[in-house]
């Protein structure tokens, strides 16, 4: 059956629909992938099935992968791009709760990448007036990998460990392995001599061209200690964010460079739009003149 | 659909725009961001912050600016220039960062609006004589074509008169000018002028709202079978090329290219003579704290005076003049010259000494005219309500200029008076005395003085980073009679500096852009990168230890120990 | 005091601003509603059956119910007497019934979009338009009086506290505020109560000149 997306780009991607903790056993379960209707179900056994919703004998092919569903309406790649510090031993991998914001992935992922919001959006929690440069950071993008790294990049956080009341420079790391795909890597309390980070990450599913499923969650060293501040930090950050995001205009995310108004901060957002100009993406996006 | 730019609308009622709001507004699918300033100027903007396209209309009238919510980004009255960009707060954004304006004019209650007017506004001669009354506007979920035809029908006496964008209708005692707004393609508002206001106009107000409510239900009500049109497109046009690509600070030669008229010249100090400056044609551009214009004088010269206006403050330039005797006769010449009512050609501001507004403390230190771009900071800090110092140090107390912003900044302004020099070399080690992270410190005033003052912070821990400077004048002898040869490394070029020619005037003699403003060792706007020889610096712009690095040169003044210097260009 | 919260409630909102403005301390049981669903768990079904939030625990008493929340706040803690004064108590009510709606409608809607939950957003939508047409010509004629807030007084009362959450937060159920330009000015004079606390979602204002 003809699909409302037309572009290969995105059609040929993994896209994820769900976490398994969301999935009923044996209920069958509605959403929306690039316009298209889509059900799924798990059997009490754990046996999963994806389909058209709209055509039940079309099956669509599936992934099970860091704990979500994942599936492809057109000729998926051969693998999803790894997750390293999933394959570490003392590591626990949880969702921390999926949200809709009416607004395309291109612009959540930007502003999943950008420092200089933090002192105005998240005041108190990630940043904090006046601390509000943006340090130099590195960008790079790997061809071989196929991904955007952006790394020595650091930002005042007040408070920025629960053992202290003072706040100091935090040191993240931004990774774009996937066209709608997100991860931060930040120290792990506790394991920060060992240089050990904990993930947190957006796998977006792009329901339309400018509304999004946002699918959250977190891959850390010490639930314990984690899981209630990285959920906090989802969910309220998120909160914050979509309102935000909400308010952009265009939805879609412009990648001609005189769209908008760059600046040094912005560097990782450049090489995204750069890098999906690069890749041919129409959908979701107002392609470069 | 039938669609006019070019005619003027009401777009909002006077009581919309109370102080500090933003009222979010739109006409023919265009968004609006109007917003009061403190002064009364009503902004018309469009409702879309050219960094990450965030609606203005959801960010922060402080009165004099609008910040946007995303990266708190600012934006001054009347111009939409960008002021502050805060994740970079040691530079100054580039002068055309300016978001979409449109013209405004408040009058009878509302507020006008027009996407590309043709001509002036021109509204119901009716309306000058009387005072008439603003209903409450009346938005309606239907397209403009279908108001217009069932508003005809509003229950208040005839209609006497039409035209595209007005109903005018009359009764025994009373005329309303009925306004059909285009706001998008689906969506109308009406707003309606009584004249004269009536007695009870709170009674009148509630009575058309009731009639206006009836006839919304009833137009609603007729095109509910349609489904709603499409929204209008509405493309957003591109930014300036200039700032697509990543910038840098943006370096600009002194290009005197406005003209602006002399609209008022007085006494404000000792020798001090202050100059209020407004646009001949068009809005001055955006200056921040910290600017400095060039004023191309009468006699030839060119100089350059601080700006000492409040945020906001964009429909004039200010400066403040002293009188040198002693000086090339730049300021005599002004003093002297310069009259009201005379026309003066300046340059847009430029900035080498922008306000950092992300110190934990910002301390001020103003030596006698040095004081100018430091009332300009001052004044940002206060209406941010950020912590500051203002020290201000002067012979007489007649010197202390400006006394009235003086006031008006209030507690923290210290002024010495007639100090000797190691005493006001005590007062600054005292001032700078306790360094603590996030603090920073500007200078401003004679050479010694800032000698003087730039040494005791280091000594006191300052790091250069938290140390800014303006120097007035470099008073320093400066000894040309060397000659040198210069090499440009990515111009693959070799240039000979005689005797009595600087670096500077001999890249500009060969065509080479090289940047310049005071051309005197002191603004390091001619800042060059040196690759291999030993500069002879003659400036008082660098730090110790930038001068012992040998990595650069202020190109206007300084020459070089070595036979060659390879510079970076 | 104990509070059951979750950060995304605009009905734990209502209670942490009132806390807020109140300058009452108290203690803060975040629940995990989302994801976790520990709200449905059996040790909250037994503070409270209906398994909603907020939850209140205050000195031997455990409350639940937004408005009921906020009238014993007011009673227990405003040493003012303004935001629930006795004279006023029948007008406040009408406004907790609209706060109510508001919550049908506009809070609905914003659970569709944003939460994914399944309900009729078109009729949703059309509920919280109709609240607000009415909210903005009330708050308008009440400024034309000279009253800044929903009940006429020179105070505001915790009907303004009842109704600001979801009115703030409509536009994540696509609920745009642009036709109700008396509302939005309504929520600029609420965000500069002092002790105001903003939520993820409904950001602080400039300061008043």
């Amino acid at each position: 059956m003809k699909l409302a997306c037309d572009d290969p780009v995105i059609l040929n991607q993994w896209h994820p629909l769900s976490s398994f903790d969301e999935i009923a056993v044996g209920a069958t379960h509605h959403t929306v992938l690039l316009e298209q209707p889509v059900s799924y179900q798990m059997t009490s056994v754990g046996d999963v099935s994806v389909w058209l919703r709209d055509d039940i004998s079309c099956a669509l092919p599936l992934k099970r992968a860091y704990g979500f569903l994942w599936t492809c309406l057109g000729t998926p790649p051969d693998d999803i791009f790894p997750i390293f510090e999933l394959d570490e031993p003392d590591r626990q991998n949880v969702a921390t709760g999926v949200f809709g914001v009416n607004v395309s992935f291109g612009r959540a992922i930007e502003n999943f990448l950008d420092m200089g919001h933090f002192p105005f959006v998240h005041a108190g929690i990630l940043g904090e007036e006046p601390h509000t440069e943006v340090k130099e950071y590195d960008v790079e993008v790997s061809e071989s990998r196929d991904e955007i790294m952006a790394t020595r990049c650091r930002f005042y956080q007040p408070q920025a460990s629960l053992a202290s009341e003072a706040g100091a420079d935090v040191d993240y790391v931004f990774r774009v392995p996937h066209i709608n795909c997100a991860l931060l890597y930040k120290s792990s309390p506790g394991y920060e001599a060992e240089g050990r980070m904990d993930v947190i990450y957006m796998f977006l599913q792009p329901m339309g061209p400018e509304w999004t499923r946002a699918h959250t969650g977190m891959c850390v060293i010490d639930m314990d200690n984690s899981y209630e501040g990285i959920r906090y930090f989802q969910q309220v950050i998120f909160g914050q964010d979509k309102s935000i995001l909400e308010n952009q205009r265009p939805k879609r995310l412009p990648l001609d460079t005189r769209a908008e108004t760059p600046i040094r901060a912005d560097k990782s957002a450049i090489a995204y739009r750069r890098w999906l100009t690069t890749k041919g993406l129409t959908y979701g996006v107002i392609p470069a003149l | 659909m039938y669609v006019d730019f070019s005619q003027w609308y009401p777009i909002a009622s006077s009581s919309d725009l109370p102080l500090r709001h933003v009222y979010q507004g739109q006409l023919w699918g265009r968004e609006l961001a109007v917003w009061r300033a403190d002064d009364g100027h009503v902004n018309v903007w469009e409702n879309r912050c050219l960094h990450r396209g965030v609606r203005l209309s959801i960010g922060l009238n402080e009165g004099r600016e609008l910040r946007c919510i995303y990266h708190g980004w600012r934006y001054a009255n009347r111009t939409a220039g960008c002021t502050y960009i805060p994740a970079h707060p040691a530079d100054a954004p580039a002068r055309t960062i300016c978001n979409n304006t449109y013209q405004c004019i408040e009058a009878h209650g509302l507020v006008w609006s027009a996407i590309a007017p043709e001509a002036d506004l021109t509204l119901p001669v009716a309306l000058d004589d009387t005072m008439p009354l603003a209903l409450r506007p009346m938005p309606i979920s239907a397209p403009l074509s279908e108001v217009k035809k069932m508003a005809w029908d509003y229950p208040f006496g005839a209609v006497i008169d039409q035209d595209s964008k007005c109903l005018t209708f009359q009764s025994s005692d009373a005329r309303l000018h009925l306004f059909i707004q285009p706001v998008d393609a689906g969506r109308t508002i009406l707003r309606g002028l009584l004249s004269p206001t009536p007695a009870d106009p709170i009674e009148a107000m509630q009575h058309h709202n009731d009639a206006m409510t009836a006839l919304r239900d009833r137009i609603e009500l007729a095109v509910a079978g349609a489904p709603p049109p499409a929204a209008i497109d509405v493309q957003f046009a591109p930014v300036a090329k200039e700032l697509a690509e990543m910038p840098d600070r943006a370096p600009a030669g002194p290009k005197v290219e406005l003209r602006t008229k002399v609209v008022r010249k007085w006494q404000v100090a000792n020798q001090v003579i202050a100059y209020r400056l407004e646009s001949i044609g068009g809005q001055l551009p955006t200056a921040h704290p910290g600017s400095h214009i060039d004023v191309s004088l009468p006699n030839g010269m060119s100089r350059q005076y601080s700006l000492t206006n409040g945020p906001g403050e964009t429909d004039h330039y200010t400066i403040g003049v002293k009188r040198d005797s002693a000086s090339r006769g730049g300021s005599i010449c002004l003093q002297d010259d310069v009259q009201e009512g005379d026309v003066l050609a300046i340059s847009a501001p430029h900035n080498n000494f922008s306000l950092r507004r992300d110190a934990v403390k910002t301390i001020l230190i103003a030596g006698g005219i040095g004081l100018t771009p430091m009332l300009a900071m001052a004044q940002a800090l206060k209406v941010q309500d950020l912590p500051f110092e203002l020290h201000v140090f002067v012979r007489l107390k007649n010197d202390l200029a400006f006394p009235n912003l003086l006031d008006e900044l209030g507690g923290s302004v210290v002024p010495y008076i007639g100090l000797s020099s190691e005493v006001t070399g005590g007062a600054i080690a005292d001032i700078v005395g306790n360094y603590t992270l996030g603090q920073h410190v500007y200078i401003c005033g004679p050479g010694p003085m800032l000698e003087a003052a730039r040494g005791m912070a280091a000594n006191a821990g300052w790091p250069d980073s938290a140390v800014h400077f303006e120097y007035f004048k470099n008073t320093n002898d400066i000894d040309d009679s060397t000659s040198f040869e210069i090499a440009l490394a990515r111009s693959a070029l070799t240039l000979q500096v005689p005797a009595g020619k600087t670096i500077l005037q001999v890249l500009q003699e060969n065509g080479i852009t090289a940047p310049s403003s005071c051309e005197q060792g002191a603004c390091g706007t001619c800042l060059m990168t040196v690759i291999d020889g030993e500069p002879d610096h003659k400036d008082v712009y660098l730090s110790s230890s930038e001068r012992a690095s040998n990595q650069k040169i202020v190109t206007c003044v300084s020459r070089s120990k070595s036979q060659r210097l390879v510079l970076d260009i | 005091m104990r509070l059951y919260d979750y950060e995304l409630s605009g009905n734990c909102y209502k209670i942490r601003l009132f806390l807020s403005i109140l300058n009452k301390s108290f203690d803060t049981q975040t629940v995990d509603f989302y994801p976790g669903r520990e709200h449905k768990t059996e040790a909250f079904l037994a503070l409270n059956p209906l398994g909603q939030l907020p939850i209140l625990e205050d000195a031997g008493q455990v409350l639940s119910g937004s408005d009921v929340i906020l009238s014993h706040l007011a009673a227990q803690y405003d040493a003012s007497q303004k935001w629930h004064p006795q004279n006023l108590r029948g007008d406040i009510s009408k406004w907790i019934h609209v706060a109510d709606e508001i919550t049908k409608t506009a809070s609905a809607a914003r659970l569709h979009d944003t939460f994914f939950y399944d309900l009729n957003i078109d009729t949703a939508r059309a509920g919280a338009k109709k609240v607000f047409r009415s909210l903005d010509e009330h708050l308008w004629f009440a400024e034309q009086r000279g009253h800044d807030w929903l009940v006429p007084a020179a105070h505001p009362t915790i009907a303004d506290i009842a109704c600001f959450p979801y009115v703030a937060l409509s536009e994540e159920g696509g609920i745009s505020r642009q036709d109700y330009p008396a509302i939005r000015r309504w929520c600029d004079r609420i965000k500069r109560i002092d002790g105001f606390l903003p939520m993820p979602g409904v950001f602080p204002t400039s300061k008043a000149a």
